[in-house]
Protein backbone atom coordinates (compact mmCIF):
# COMPACT_ATOMS: atom_id res chain seq x y z
CA UNK A 1 0.00 0.00 0.00
CA UNK A 2 1.18 3.72 -0.94
CA UNK A 3 1.80 6.36 1.62
CA UNK A 4 -0.92 8.68 1.18
CA UNK A 5 0.79 11.23 4.05
CA UNK A 6 3.95 11.52 5.67
CA UNK A 7 4.97 13.20 8.62
CA UNK A 8 8.99 14.08 9.43
CA UNK A 9 10.21 15.44 12.68
CA UNK A 10 7.17 17.45 12.89
CA UNK A 11 7.38 20.35 15.25
CA UNK A 12 4.24 22.76 15.84
CA UNK A 13 3.81 25.43 18.21
CA UNK A 14 0.22 28.04 17.92
CA UNK A 15 0.95 31.54 17.97
CA UNK A 16 2.04 33.22 21.30
CA UNK A 17 2.11 29.37 22.82
CA UNK A 18 4.72 28.88 24.94
CA UNK A 19 5.52 25.77 24.35
CA UNK A 20 5.06 22.95 21.02
CA UNK A 21 1.57 21.63 20.99
CA UNK A 22 3.26 18.53 18.63
CA UNK A 23 6.92 17.77 19.36
CA UNK A 24 9.24 15.83 16.95
CA UNK A 25 6.46 13.93 14.84
CA UNK A 26 7.16 11.02 12.16
CA UNK A 27 4.46 9.00 10.89
CA UNK A 28 3.25 7.91 7.90
CA UNK A 29 -0.54 6.99 6.69
CA UNK A 30 -1.07 4.29 4.10
CA UNK A 31 -3.63 4.04 1.68
CA UNK A 32 -6.86 2.54 2.31
CA UNK A 33 -5.62 2.07 6.21
CA UNK A 34 -8.01 2.64 9.46
CA UNK A 35 -6.23 5.00 11.60
CA UNK A 36 -7.18 5.28 15.63
CA UNK A 37 -5.82 8.34 17.19
CA UNK A 38 -5.86 8.20 21.19
CA UNK A 39 -4.09 10.20 24.13
CA UNK A 40 -5.64 12.13 27.03
CA UNK A 41 -6.98 15.35 26.81
CA UNK A 42 -4.72 18.15 25.18
CA UNK A 43 -2.12 15.55 23.74
CA UNK A 44 -2.21 17.12 20.81
CA UNK A 45 -4.61 14.70 18.83
CA UNK A 46 -6.52 17.98 17.53
CA UNK A 47 -3.59 19.88 16.61
CA UNK A 48 -2.65 16.83 14.48
CA UNK A 49 -5.43 16.18 12.66
CA UNK A 50 -5.46 20.03 11.50
CA UNK A 51 -1.82 19.75 10.61
CA UNK A 52 -2.79 16.03 8.63
CA UNK A 53 -5.48 18.23 7.21
CA UNK A 54 -3.09 21.83 6.18
CA UNK A 55 -5.52 23.89 8.73
CA UNK A 56 -2.32 24.39 10.34
CA UNK A 57 0.46 26.50 10.12
CA UNK A 58 -1.80 27.84 7.19
CA UNK A 59 -5.35 29.38 8.51
CA UNK A 60 -4.05 28.87 12.89
CA UNK A 61 -0.86 30.36 11.54
CA UNK A 62 1.77 29.37 14.24
CA UNK A 63 5.22 27.62 13.45
CA UNK A 64 6.00 24.54 11.92
CA UNK A 65 8.99 22.49 11.70
CA UNK A 66 9.59 19.00 9.42
CA UNK A 67 7.94 18.24 6.83
CA UNK A 68 4.39 17.22 5.88
CA UNK A 69 3.67 15.45 2.27
CA UNK A 70 0.36 14.78 0.83
CA UNK A 71 1.13 12.24 -2.34
CA UNK A 72 4.78 13.09 -1.46
CA UNK A 73 3.92 16.85 -2.42
CA UNK A 74 4.57 19.14 0.33
CA UNK A 75 1.13 20.27 2.11
CA UNK A 76 1.90 23.74 1.54
CA UNK A 77 1.80 22.88 -2.61
CA UNK A 78 -1.88 22.29 -2.04
CA UNK A 79 -4.69 24.92 -2.15
CA UNK A 80 -7.08 24.92 0.08
CA UNK A 81 -9.35 23.69 -2.41
CA UNK A 82 -7.29 20.73 -3.94
CA UNK A 83 -7.32 19.62 0.03
CA UNK A 84 -11.12 19.52 0.28
CA UNK A 85 -10.83 17.39 -2.94
CA UNK A 86 -8.53 14.96 -1.33
CA UNK A 87 -9.59 15.06 2.47
CA UNK A 88 -12.47 15.42 4.16
CA UNK A 89 -12.65 16.61 8.09
CA UNK A 90 -15.33 16.51 10.69
CA UNK A 91 -15.22 17.90 13.90
CA UNK A 92 -16.43 17.41 16.93
CA UNK A 93 -19.45 19.65 17.07
CA UNK A 94 -21.50 18.92 14.84
CA UNK A 95 -23.74 21.99 15.43
CA UNK A 96 -20.66 24.36 13.95
CA UNK A 97 -20.28 21.99 10.80
CA UNK A 98 -23.85 23.38 9.36
CA UNK A 99 -23.58 26.08 6.64
CA UNK A 100 -25.60 28.06 8.42
CA UNK A 101 -27.30 29.20 4.62
CA UNK A 102 -29.15 26.06 3.58
CA UNK A 103 -32.61 25.70 5.02
CA UNK A 104 -32.97 21.69 4.07
CA UNK A 105 -31.03 18.69 4.70
CA UNK A 106 -30.44 17.96 0.94
CA UNK A 107 -29.56 21.60 0.37
CA UNK A 108 -26.97 21.50 3.16
CA UNK A 109 -25.03 18.29 1.72
CA UNK A 110 -25.14 19.61 -1.69
CA UNK A 111 -23.37 22.91 -0.71
CA UNK A 112 -19.96 21.00 -1.07
CA UNK A 113 -20.45 19.64 -4.89
CA UNK A 114 -22.12 23.55 -5.45
CA UNK A 115 -18.89 25.01 -4.37
CA UNK A 116 -16.82 22.71 -6.69
CA UNK A 117 -18.88 23.87 -9.59
CA UNK A 118 -20.69 19.89 -9.84
CA UNK A 119 -23.52 20.16 -12.57
CA UNK A 120 -26.70 19.80 -10.70
CA UNK A 121 -28.02 15.94 -12.10
CA UNK A 122 -25.15 14.81 -10.65
CA UNK A 123 -25.51 16.98 -7.60
CA UNK A 124 -28.90 15.24 -6.95
CA UNK A 125 -27.40 11.96 -8.34
CA UNK A 126 -24.96 12.01 -5.65
CA UNK A 127 -26.77 13.59 -2.61
CA UNK A 128 -29.31 11.44 -3.11
CA UNK A 129 -26.77 8.17 -2.64
CA UNK A 130 -24.40 9.48 -0.31
CA UNK A 131 -27.79 10.43 1.98
CA UNK A 132 -29.16 6.88 1.85
CA UNK A 133 -25.66 5.26 2.84
CA UNK A 134 -25.61 7.61 5.81
CA UNK A 135 -29.30 7.48 6.51
CA UNK A 136 -30.35 10.95 6.27
CA UNK A 137 -32.92 10.56 2.86
CA UNK A 138 -36.11 10.77 5.46
CA UNK A 139 -34.72 14.25 6.91
CA UNK A 140 -34.20 15.74 3.24
CA UNK A 141 -36.87 18.23 3.40
CA UNK A 142 -36.21 19.12 7.14
CA UNK A 143 -34.36 22.11 8.17
CA UNK A 144 -30.56 21.05 9.42
CA UNK A 145 -31.08 23.15 12.85
CA UNK A 146 -33.96 21.06 13.71
CA UNK A 147 -32.49 17.96 13.98
CA UNK A 148 -31.16 16.08 16.82
CA UNK A 149 -27.16 15.76 17.68
CA UNK A 150 -26.84 12.42 16.49
CA UNK A 151 -28.55 13.33 12.90
CA UNK A 152 -26.76 16.67 12.46
CA UNK A 153 -23.65 14.43 13.22
CA UNK A 154 -24.72 12.20 10.18
CA UNK A 155 -25.38 14.93 8.19
CA UNK A 156 -21.85 16.25 8.81
CA UNK A 157 -20.15 13.23 7.61
CA UNK A 158 -22.67 12.99 4.22
CA UNK A 159 -21.87 16.56 3.60
CA UNK A 160 -18.35 15.45 3.48
CA UNK A 161 -18.56 12.32 2.03
CA UNK A 162 -20.35 13.73 -0.89
CA UNK A 163 -17.22 15.11 -1.97
CA UNK A 164 -15.63 11.40 -2.74
CA UNK A 165 -12.57 12.32 -0.47
CA UNK A 166 -9.79 9.80 -0.81
CA UNK A 167 -8.64 10.27 3.08
CA UNK A 168 -10.98 11.33 5.90
CA UNK A 169 -10.12 12.82 8.90
CA UNK A 170 -12.64 12.48 11.79
CA UNK A 171 -11.99 14.05 14.96
CA UNK A 172 -14.20 13.01 17.97
CA UNK A 173 -17.50 12.58 15.93
CA UNK A 174 -19.54 10.75 18.93
CA UNK A 175 -18.14 12.92 21.99
CA UNK A 176 -21.63 14.61 21.85
CA UNK A 177 -23.74 11.97 20.98
CA UNK A 178 -25.74 8.93 23.00
CA UNK A 179 -24.99 5.57 22.15
CA UNK A 180 -27.95 5.53 19.48
CA UNK A 181 -25.80 8.23 17.87
CA UNK A 182 -22.81 6.40 18.68
CA UNK A 183 -23.34 3.55 16.72
CA UNK A 184 -25.17 5.65 13.94
CA UNK A 185 -22.44 7.37 13.23
CA UNK A 186 -19.69 4.39 13.75
CA UNK A 187 -21.92 2.56 10.74
CA UNK A 188 -21.23 5.22 8.59
CA UNK A 189 -17.45 4.96 9.89
CA UNK A 190 -17.21 1.21 8.91
CA UNK A 191 -18.66 1.79 6.01
CA UNK A 192 -15.68 3.96 4.56
CA UNK A 193 -13.45 1.07 5.81
CA UNK A 194 -15.56 -1.03 3.64
CA UNK A 195 -14.95 0.95 1.01
CA UNK A 196 -11.28 1.01 1.65
CA UNK A 197 -11.06 4.57 2.16
CA UNK A 198 -8.13 6.06 4.30
CA UNK A 199 -9.79 7.31 7.65
CA UNK A 200 -7.56 9.09 10.43
CA UNK A 201 -10.07 8.42 13.30
CA UNK A 202 -9.75 9.74 16.56
CA UNK A 203 -11.93 8.95 19.50
CA UNK A 204 -11.85 8.43 23.10
CA UNK A 205 -13.64 5.62 22.70
CA UNK A 206 -11.09 2.59 22.93
CA UNK A 207 -13.52 -0.07 21.95
CA UNK A 208 -14.06 1.29 19.47
CA UNK A 209 -11.31 2.04 18.55
CA UNK A 210 -10.37 -1.62 18.80
CA UNK A 211 -12.83 -2.69 16.81
CA UNK A 212 -12.38 -0.46 13.55
CA UNK A 213 -9.17 0.50 13.32
CA UNK A 214 -5.80 -1.06 11.87
CA UNK A 215 -3.21 1.14 13.68
CA UNK A 216 -3.30 3.28 15.86
CA UNK A 217 -0.98 6.37 17.17
CA UNK A 218 -0.71 7.30 20.68
CA UNK A 219 0.35 10.78 21.64
CA UNK A 220 1.00 12.14 24.88
CA UNK A 221 2.13 15.91 25.69
CA UNK A 222 2.49 16.69 21.88
CA UNK A 223 4.79 13.47 21.10
CA UNK A 224 3.95 10.52 19.71
CA UNK A 225 4.55 7.59 22.06
CA UNK A 226 3.53 4.40 20.46
CA UNK A 227 2.23 3.94 17.03
CA UNK A 228 1.64 0.36 14.97
CA UNK A 229 -0.61 -2.30 14.59
CA UNK A 230 -4.11 -2.10 17.20
CA UNK A 231 -2.98 -5.13 19.11
CA UNK A 232 0.66 -4.56 19.92
CA UNK A 233 -0.33 -0.77 21.07
CA UNK A 234 -3.81 -1.42 22.63
CA UNK A 235 -2.70 -4.14 24.62
CA UNK A 236 0.63 -2.24 26.20
CA UNK A 237 -0.30 -1.89 29.60
CA UNK A 238 2.14 1.40 29.82
CA UNK A 239 -0.10 3.49 27.93
CA UNK A 240 -2.21 3.38 31.52
CA UNK A 241 0.54 5.67 32.45
CA UNK A 242 -0.34 8.17 29.89
CA UNK A 243 -3.89 8.17 31.10
CA UNK A 244 -4.85 6.53 27.82
CA UNK A 245 -7.21 3.66 28.35
CA UNK A 246 -7.22 -0.10 26.99
CA UNK A 247 -10.45 -1.72 25.61
CA UNK A 248 -12.17 -3.37 28.23
CA UNK A 249 -11.68 -6.83 26.61
CA UNK A 250 -7.68 -5.91 26.99
CA UNK A 251 -8.00 -5.22 30.55
CA UNK A 252 -10.17 -8.55 31.28
CA UNK A 253 -7.46 -10.60 28.82
CA UNK A 254 -4.37 -9.57 31.29
CA UNK A 255 -6.47 -9.77 34.44
CA UNK A 256 -7.03 -13.74 33.58
CA UNK A 257 -3.64 -13.71 32.57
CA UNK A 258 -2.85 -12.38 35.97
CA UNK A 259 -4.82 -14.66 37.83
CA UNK A 260 -2.71 -17.69 35.67
CA UNK A 261 -5.01 -18.68 32.86
CA UNK A 262 -3.10 -19.03 30.07
CA UNK A 263 -4.62 -16.84 27.01
CA UNK A 264 -3.20 -17.57 23.72
CA UNK A 265 -2.96 -13.74 23.55
CA UNK A 266 -4.45 -10.46 24.73
CA UNK A 267 -7.77 -9.91 23.14
CA UNK A 268 -9.24 -6.37 22.30
CA UNK A 269 -12.80 -6.81 20.54
CA UNK A 270 -15.48 -8.86 21.97
CA UNK A 271 -14.95 -11.38 19.52
CA UNK A 272 -11.37 -11.96 20.12
CA UNK A 273 -12.05 -12.74 23.68
CA UNK A 274 -14.73 -14.72 22.69
CA UNK A 275 -12.68 -16.88 20.60
CA UNK A 276 -9.64 -16.80 23.24
CA UNK A 277 -11.76 -17.47 25.81
CA UNK A 278 -13.35 -20.27 23.91
CA UNK A 279 -10.14 -21.80 22.74
CA UNK A 280 -9.18 -21.76 26.50
CA UNK A 281 -12.08 -23.59 27.55
CA UNK A 282 -12.07 -26.27 24.93
CA UNK A 283 -8.33 -27.00 25.76
CA UNK A 284 -8.95 -27.18 29.07
CA UNK A 285 -11.58 -29.63 28.47
CA UNK A 286 -9.57 -31.53 26.96
CA UNK B 1 -36.08 16.59 -9.45
CA UNK B 2 -35.00 18.39 -6.36
CA UNK B 3 -33.82 21.52 -8.62
CA UNK B 4 -37.67 21.94 -9.40
CA UNK B 5 -38.89 21.01 -5.83
CA UNK B 6 -36.84 23.67 -4.57
CA UNK B 7 -38.05 26.21 -7.02
CA UNK B 8 -40.40 28.82 -5.38
CA UNK B 9 -43.21 29.56 -6.87
CA UNK B 10 -46.17 31.82 -6.87
CA UNK B 11 -49.62 32.07 -7.50
CA UNK B 12 -49.65 35.47 -8.68
CA UNK B 13 -47.98 37.54 -11.25
CA UNK B 14 -47.31 40.64 -9.30
CA UNK B 15 -45.02 38.49 -6.87
CA UNK B 16 -44.35 36.03 -9.47
CA UNK B 17 -41.71 38.38 -10.93
CA UNK B 18 -37.96 37.95 -11.12
CA UNK B 19 -36.33 39.46 -7.75
CA UNK B 20 -34.37 41.76 -9.79
CA UNK B 21 -36.96 43.32 -11.97
CA UNK B 22 -39.00 43.89 -8.21
CA UNK B 23 -35.78 45.91 -7.15
CA UNK B 24 -36.19 47.64 -9.85
CA UNK B 25 -39.99 48.35 -9.93
CA UNK B 26 -39.55 49.75 -5.96
CA UNK B 27 -36.06 51.80 -7.29
CA UNK B 28 -38.41 53.30 -9.73
CA UNK B 29 -41.00 53.99 -7.38
CA UNK B 30 -38.78 55.31 -4.66
CA UNK B 31 -37.13 57.84 -7.36
CA UNK B 32 -40.61 58.85 -8.47
CA UNK B 33 -41.49 59.36 -4.99
CA UNK B 34 -38.80 61.65 -4.36
CA UNK B 35 -39.90 63.48 -7.36
CA UNK B 36 -42.76 63.97 -6.53
CA UNK B 37 -42.13 65.05 -2.91
CA UNK B 38 -40.31 68.23 -4.99
CA UNK B 39 -43.73 69.00 -6.25
CA UNK B 40 -45.38 71.21 -3.99
CA UNK B 41 -49.26 72.82 -3.06
CA UNK B 42 -48.97 75.44 -0.55
CA UNK B 43 -45.91 74.06 0.46
CA UNK B 44 -47.11 70.81 1.37
CA UNK B 45 -45.71 67.39 -0.21
CA UNK B 46 -49.82 66.07 -2.11
CA UNK B 47 -48.65 64.55 -4.89
CA UNK B 48 -45.72 62.85 -2.05
CA UNK B 49 -48.98 61.98 0.01
CA UNK B 50 -51.35 60.68 -2.40
CA UNK B 51 -48.56 58.19 -3.91
CA UNK B 52 -48.73 56.66 -0.04
CA UNK B 53 -51.68 55.02 -1.61
CA UNK B 54 -49.77 52.77 -4.20
CA UNK B 55 -47.99 50.63 -2.52
CA UNK B 56 -51.37 49.43 -0.41
CA UNK B 57 -52.60 49.00 -3.85
CA UNK B 58 -49.44 46.98 -5.41
CA UNK B 59 -49.43 44.80 -2.04
CA UNK B 60 -53.43 43.78 -2.67
CA UNK B 61 -52.31 42.87 -6.22
CA UNK B 62 -49.57 40.90 -5.14
CA UNK B 63 -52.04 38.92 -3.00
CA UNK B 64 -49.97 39.77 0.28
CA UNK B 65 -52.18 42.80 1.27
CA UNK B 66 -53.01 40.97 5.03
CA UNK B 67 -49.13 40.30 5.48
CA UNK B 68 -48.00 43.85 4.29
CA UNK B 69 -51.16 45.29 6.62
CA UNK B 70 -49.05 44.16 9.83
CA UNK B 71 -45.55 46.00 8.56
CA UNK B 72 -48.08 48.66 7.01
CA UNK B 73 -49.44 49.80 10.79
CA UNK B 74 -46.04 49.49 12.53
CA UNK B 75 -44.29 52.02 10.00
CA UNK B 76 -47.27 54.25 9.83
CA UNK B 77 -47.28 54.23 14.12
CA UNK B 78 -43.52 55.66 13.49
CA UNK B 79 -44.56 58.10 10.65
CA UNK B 80 -47.02 59.22 12.83
CA UNK B 81 -45.08 60.26 15.95
CA UNK B 82 -42.39 61.84 13.11
CA UNK B 83 -44.94 63.81 11.49
CA UNK B 84 -46.26 64.88 15.53
CA UNK B 85 -42.91 65.72 17.08
CA UNK B 86 -42.17 67.98 14.26
CA UNK B 87 -44.96 69.84 13.31
CA UNK B 88 -45.23 70.90 17.42
CA UNK B 89 -41.30 71.33 17.85
CA UNK B 90 -40.10 72.88 14.13
CA UNK B 91 -41.67 76.89 14.73
CA UNK B 92 -42.67 78.73 12.02
CA UNK B 93 -44.29 81.94 11.92
CA UNK B 94 -47.86 80.92 11.27
CA UNK B 95 -49.93 78.72 13.34
CA UNK B 96 -52.27 76.09 11.77
CA UNK B 97 -54.14 75.13 14.74
CA UNK B 98 -53.39 76.04 18.37
CA UNK B 99 -55.46 75.31 21.68
CA UNK B 100 -54.73 76.24 25.74
CA UNK B 101 -53.93 73.05 27.89
CA UNK B 102 -53.76 74.97 31.11
CA UNK B 103 -52.89 78.67 32.36
CA UNK B 104 -50.46 80.35 29.81
CA UNK B 105 -49.35 76.72 28.06
CA UNK B 106 -50.70 76.77 25.01
CA UNK B 107 -50.15 73.61 21.90
CA UNK B 108 -49.12 74.88 18.34
CA UNK B 109 -49.15 72.84 15.28
CA UNK B 110 -46.92 75.18 13.39
CA UNK B 111 -47.41 75.23 9.04
CA UNK B 112 -43.51 74.76 8.58
CA UNK B 113 -43.15 72.18 11.17
CA UNK B 114 -46.58 70.43 9.33
CA UNK B 115 -45.03 70.96 6.26
CA UNK B 116 -41.83 69.66 7.27
CA UNK B 117 -43.21 66.61 8.94
CA UNK B 118 -45.13 65.76 6.46
CA UNK B 119 -42.15 65.35 3.73
CA UNK B 120 -40.11 63.81 5.68
CA UNK B 121 -42.87 60.82 7.40
CA UNK B 122 -44.25 60.02 3.66
CA UNK B 123 -41.09 59.89 2.47
CA UNK B 124 -40.27 57.37 5.06
CA UNK B 125 -43.73 55.75 4.82
CA UNK B 126 -43.18 55.61 0.81
CA UNK B 127 -39.87 54.16 0.87
CA UNK B 128 -40.27 52.01 3.87
CA UNK B 129 -43.35 50.41 2.49
CA UNK B 130 -42.08 49.64 -0.78
CA UNK B 131 -39.42 47.67 0.70
CA UNK B 132 -41.72 45.94 3.15
CA UNK B 133 -43.87 44.75 -0.21
CA UNK B 134 -40.48 43.65 -1.80
CA UNK B 135 -39.01 41.50 0.65
CA UNK B 136 -42.74 40.27 1.65
CA UNK B 137 -42.83 39.09 -2.41
CA UNK B 138 -39.31 37.92 -2.53
CA UNK B 139 -37.45 35.54 -0.08
CA UNK B 140 -34.26 36.33 0.94
CA UNK B 141 -32.25 33.30 -0.85
CA UNK B 142 -34.04 34.55 -4.30
CA UNK B 143 -32.99 37.78 -3.84
CA UNK B 144 -29.12 36.33 -3.41
CA UNK B 145 -29.01 33.79 -6.23
CA UNK B 146 -30.36 36.70 -8.86
CA UNK B 147 -27.61 39.29 -7.38
CA UNK B 148 -25.28 36.52 -7.85
CA UNK B 149 -26.24 35.72 -11.22
CA UNK B 150 -25.26 39.20 -11.72
CA UNK B 151 -22.33 39.00 -10.62
CA UNK B 152 -22.49 39.64 -6.87
CA UNK B 153 -19.57 37.17 -5.14
CA UNK B 154 -20.75 34.04 -3.25
CA UNK B 155 -18.58 35.23 0.06
CA UNK B 156 -21.21 38.28 0.10
CA UNK B 157 -23.97 35.78 -0.75
CA UNK B 158 -22.86 33.57 2.14
CA UNK B 159 -22.69 36.75 4.23
CA UNK B 160 -25.95 37.72 3.73
CA UNK B 161 -27.94 34.51 4.06
CA UNK B 162 -25.83 33.25 6.97
CA UNK B 163 -26.24 36.65 8.77
CA UNK B 164 -30.54 36.52 8.88
CA UNK B 165 -29.87 32.48 9.78
CA UNK B 166 -27.52 33.55 12.87
CA UNK B 167 -30.95 34.51 14.48
CA UNK B 168 -31.56 31.21 14.70
CA UNK B 169 -28.55 30.11 15.64
CA UNK B 170 -28.11 32.47 18.60
CA UNK B 171 -31.51 31.27 19.85
CA UNK B 172 -30.68 28.00 19.87
CA UNK B 173 -27.24 28.95 22.01
CA UNK B 174 -29.39 31.75 23.94
CA UNK B 175 -31.55 28.65 25.08
CA UNK B 176 -28.90 26.23 26.10
CA UNK B 177 -27.05 29.24 28.11
CA UNK B 178 -30.18 29.93 29.56
CA UNK B 179 -30.62 26.00 30.51
CA UNK B 180 -26.87 25.94 32.04
CA UNK B 181 -27.68 29.04 34.30
CA UNK B 182 -30.47 27.73 35.34
CA UNK B 183 -29.34 24.48 36.44
CA UNK B 184 -26.64 26.29 38.30
CA UNK B 185 -29.57 28.37 40.21
CA UNK B 186 -29.42 31.22 38.38
CA UNK B 187 -32.74 32.61 38.45
CA UNK B 188 -33.40 33.48 34.17
CA UNK B 189 -37.21 33.89 34.63
CA UNK B 190 -39.68 36.37 36.81
CA UNK B 191 -39.98 40.29 37.00
CA UNK B 192 -38.18 42.42 34.73
CA UNK B 193 -35.06 43.32 37.34
CA UNK B 194 -35.47 39.42 37.74
CA UNK B 195 -34.38 38.68 33.94
CA UNK B 196 -32.10 41.63 33.79
CA UNK B 197 -29.66 40.43 36.66
CA UNK B 198 -29.90 36.79 34.71
CA UNK B 199 -28.94 39.30 31.31
CA UNK B 200 -25.00 39.69 31.82
CA UNK B 201 -24.43 35.59 32.81
CA UNK B 202 -26.39 34.51 29.67
CA UNK B 203 -24.88 37.61 27.27
CA UNK B 204 -21.27 36.81 27.95
CA UNK B 205 -20.91 33.20 26.97
CA UNK B 206 -23.23 33.80 24.07
CA UNK B 207 -21.22 36.44 22.52
CA UNK B 208 -17.49 34.35 23.83
CA UNK B 209 -18.97 30.94 22.60
CA UNK B 210 -19.93 32.58 18.80
CA UNK B 211 -16.96 34.13 18.39
CA UNK B 212 -15.53 30.72 19.33
CA UNK B 213 -17.24 28.51 17.08
CA UNK B 214 -16.46 31.11 14.04
CA UNK B 215 -13.28 28.96 13.68
CA UNK B 216 -14.70 26.19 13.02
CA UNK B 217 -17.47 27.49 11.04
CA UNK B 218 -14.64 28.88 8.91
CA UNK B 219 -13.04 25.49 8.77
CA UNK B 220 -16.17 23.47 7.76
CA UNK B 221 -16.70 25.71 4.79
CA UNK B 222 -12.95 25.18 3.57
CA UNK B 223 -13.67 21.42 4.15
CA UNK B 224 -16.86 21.96 1.67
CA UNK B 225 -14.46 23.91 -0.84
CA UNK B 226 -16.27 27.47 -0.16
CA UNK B 227 -12.86 29.21 -0.94
CA UNK B 228 -12.67 26.93 -4.65
CA UNK B 229 -11.71 29.39 -7.29
CA UNK B 230 -14.62 28.24 -9.76
CA UNK B 231 -17.72 28.86 -11.34
CA UNK B 232 -20.10 27.82 -8.83
CA UNK B 233 -23.46 25.80 -9.30
CA UNK B 234 -26.85 26.08 -7.57
CA UNK B 235 -29.65 23.52 -7.04
CA UNK B 236 -31.43 26.33 -6.12
CA UNK B 237 -32.56 28.28 -9.00
CA UNK B 238 -34.45 31.34 -9.27
CA UNK B 239 -36.19 31.55 -13.31
CA UNK B 240 -37.75 34.70 -14.84
CA UNK B 241 -41.66 33.99 -14.82
CA UNK B 242 -42.17 35.73 -18.52
CA UNK B 243 -43.95 38.95 -17.52
CA UNK B 244 -40.85 41.01 -16.68
CA UNK B 245 -40.61 42.82 -19.82
CA UNK B 246 -44.57 44.21 -19.02
CA UNK B 247 -43.61 44.44 -15.63
CA UNK B 248 -40.40 47.25 -16.59
CA UNK B 249 -42.68 48.92 -19.66
CA UNK B 250 -45.20 49.54 -17.50
CA UNK B 251 -42.85 50.69 -14.32
CA UNK B 252 -40.47 52.87 -16.47
CA UNK B 253 -43.48 54.48 -18.70
CA UNK B 254 -45.02 55.98 -15.11
CA UNK B 255 -41.53 56.89 -14.06
CA UNK B 256 -40.87 58.96 -17.36
CA UNK B 257 -44.30 60.47 -16.95
CA UNK B 258 -43.47 61.16 -13.13
CA UNK B 259 -40.49 63.06 -14.91
CA UNK B 260 -42.30 64.92 -17.67
CA UNK B 261 -45.02 66.33 -15.34
CA UNK B 262 -42.56 67.24 -13.38
CA UNK B 263 -40.37 68.82 -15.82
CA UNK B 264 -43.47 70.33 -17.32
CA UNK B 265 -44.66 71.75 -13.74
CA UNK B 266 -41.50 73.35 -13.49
CA UNK B 267 -40.71 75.16 -17.22
CA UNK B 268 -44.65 76.19 -17.35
Amino acid sequence: MGVVIELRNVTYSYPLADKPAIKDVSLKVEEGKFYGVIGKNGSGKTTLCSIIRGFAPSFFKGELEGEVLLYGKPMSEYDQGELALHMGYVFQNPFNQISGVKETVFEEVAFGLENFGVPVEEIEERVMDIMKLTKIDHLAEQHPFELSGGQQQRLALASILVLEPDIMVIDEPTSQLDPEGTESVFEIISQLKKARKTVILVEHKVDLIAEYADEIFVLNDGELIKSGDKHDVLTDVSLLDHGVQLPQMAVLGHRLRKRGLNLDYIPITEKEAKDVIGRLIYREAQ
Amino acid sequence: MWAEKLRIRKNNVIADLYPLTKLWIAALYALCVLILGTMKIDGYPVYMMAAFLVVPILALLSGIFKKFLNVYKGIFTLCLFILVVQALLIKSEEIVWGFKLFGNFTINVYKGGLQKGLDLSFNIMNIASILAWFFQTTENKELVYALEKKGMSPKASYVFLSTLQMIKVLQHNSRVIMNAQQARGVETEGNLFVRARAFLPSMVPLIMGSIANTEERVLTLESKGFSVKCKKTHIFDVVPSGNERTAMIIAVTITILVVVWRVLAWVL
